[in-house]
């Protein structure tokens, strides 16, 4: 599975989305489930996923989807369309 | 009557103030409240006239997990502000940090009704939602008090690993189970801090007892009663409570009961006294249990399962990786992937995070005890189950 395909899965796993709910420049703001503990939650999942740990100081800056790829991808994990 | 909703409040902190110094009974309602504004006007519509001025209402869920309204009398709750200022040793704090949704009862009465009646300054922020402007203040209080819920304790640890707090002198838990074994954790990151356990439940409006951290070694010592709070236990070790700053009344199932003066009120905790004239909690009179300092009714839950999901299902209980009260849910016969997806979008849909299962398993079908109902307990032991979803908690 692509690495882009993989992050959809874990956010729509960790925040229950809707079916189509999910997009590439989904906000932090756009989903009520994205709360404290829903970052906890996408950091396990982002390193159960892709095996990099978010530092809290990351975890809580996070307020995209975009955000996450960015950070990824500076740790050399890519996300070629 | 007024209705304030928590957001407007966070944009204007004075509509509180003139809304506890208006003669007019008002309600302070979080947005999120699980249920409709029918009914929170409708419940409101059915309080006597006798308080319809000088009392305050708030939103809860009670015993059974439905909501309530929660009816208090304005003096009585200064009252227990001022009782709980002089046993927590509130003099010398001079401002407090809100880390809780305000609507909470014990937000309100602990840190907005203690600010307001002893003119201390009230801090708001957003909690854990914002942990850098939580930081920021808890790095610039002064001499300040924060009010805690035992489930945020690891969180603010791994925020603001290594970093401490002198700045906050005194530190309230309640709305939970009391983080005995977090306290080194606590200690850490408010060094300077007295610790106290606050024990209550929305009835009570919301204290009854209290201790600080060292007077006992365990979780489920809640302390001694607030002076001119009675406890006492039925036959069924259920703890009863009396109580000169208890709610008044409340609204539940659209109908208004009045709280009698002498009656003893159910805290919907099992307990038993202590030699040393403490209260040990031994867990909850139902199946109703605290999650994040929101009350879950595993019943509500079957509800909402149900109504997406025709096969076997039952709930079993299991503690988090903070040791926080959690459940899992199981299924049977295993459901197919559109089938779970139902089920988790009406858990979002009907209830916030704090009530969504730990996990969700299936097998090919559940035990049964001798009555036909599923064996809860065989449900958690068995090793046939498949692992369809987790919080990740």
């Amino acid at each position: 599975m692509e690495n882009r395909e993989k992050l959809k899965k874990v956010v729509e796993d960790v925040f229950l989305l809707q079916p189509g709910e999910f997009r590439f420049d989904l906000r932090r703001d756009e989903v009520e489930t994205w709360d404290s503990f829903g970052v906890v939650s996408l950091a396990v999942g982002i390193q159960e996923t892709f095996g990099y740990h978010f530092s809290p100081a990351e975890a809580s800056g996070i307020s995209s989807v975009a955000d996450i790829i960015t950070l990824l991808s500076a740790k050399g994990i890519k996300f070629d369309n | 009557m007024t209705m304030l909703l928590e957001t407007e409040v966070q944009r204007d902190i004075q509509l509180l103030r003139r809304a506890w110094e208006n003669k007019s009974t008002f309600a302070f309602l979080t947005e999120k409240t699980g249920v409709g504004h029918e009914w929170i006007e409708k419940s409101l519509s059915l309080l006597p006239d006798e308080m319809k001025n000088g009392h305050f209402v708030l939103l809860t869920s009670g015993t059974t997990g439905a909501p309530k309204l929660v009816i208090g009398q304005r003096q009585r709750s200064e009252k227990l502000a001022a009782t709980l200022h002089q046993l927590q040793e509130g003099e010398p704090v001079e401002e407090t940090i809100l880390a809780l949704p305000l609507s909470y009862s014990y937000a309100f009465v602990n840190q907005w009704l203690w600010s307001h009646c002893h003119q201390r300054r009230l801090r708001l922020t957003s909690g854990l939602s914002d942990p850098t402007a939580l930081r920021q203040a808890l790095q610039q209080a002064r001499n300040a008090m924060i009010c805690l819920v035992g489930v945020q304790v690891p969180l603010l640890a791994s925020y603001f690993q290594g970093q401490s707090f002198p700045g906050i002198i005194r530190v309230h838990f309640a709305g939970g189970r009391f983080p005995q074994e977090n306290l080194p954790l606590v200690r850490a990151l408010f060094p300077k801090a007295t610790i106290f356990n606050n024990y209550g439940c929305a009835e009570a409006l919301p204290r009854l007892t209290l201790r600080k951290a060292e007077e006992a070694d365990q979780a489920a010592d809640v302390g001694r009663p607030l002076p001119g709070v009675e406890l006492s236990v039925n036959e069924a070790t259920e703890l009863l409570f009396r109580s000169p700053y208890r709610a008044v009344g409340v609204v539940e199932d659209a109908k208004f009961s009045l709280i009698p003066s002498e009656a003893w009120v159910k805290s919907g905790d099992l307990a038993q006294p202590t030699e040393q004239g403490t209260w040990r909690l031994l867990g909850r009179a139902s199946e109703v249990f605290k999650r994040h300092g929101e009350k879950i009714s595993l019943a509500t839950l079957m509800t909402t399962v149900t109504g997406a999901w025709t096969g076997q299902a039952v709930f079993y209980r299991e503690p988090d990786s903070s040791g926080e009260d959690g459940c899992v849910l199981v299924l049977a016969p295993a459901p197919a992937p559109g089938q779970l997806q139902e089920i988790l979008l009406s858990l979002r849909q009907h209830h916030g995070r704090a009530h969504w299962p730990l996990r969700i398993e299936c097998s090919a079908a559940l035990p049964l005890l001798p009555n036909g109902k599923p064996d809860v307990h065989g449900a958690a032991v068995m090793k046939d189950k498949t692992r369809l979803w987790y919080q990740r908690i």
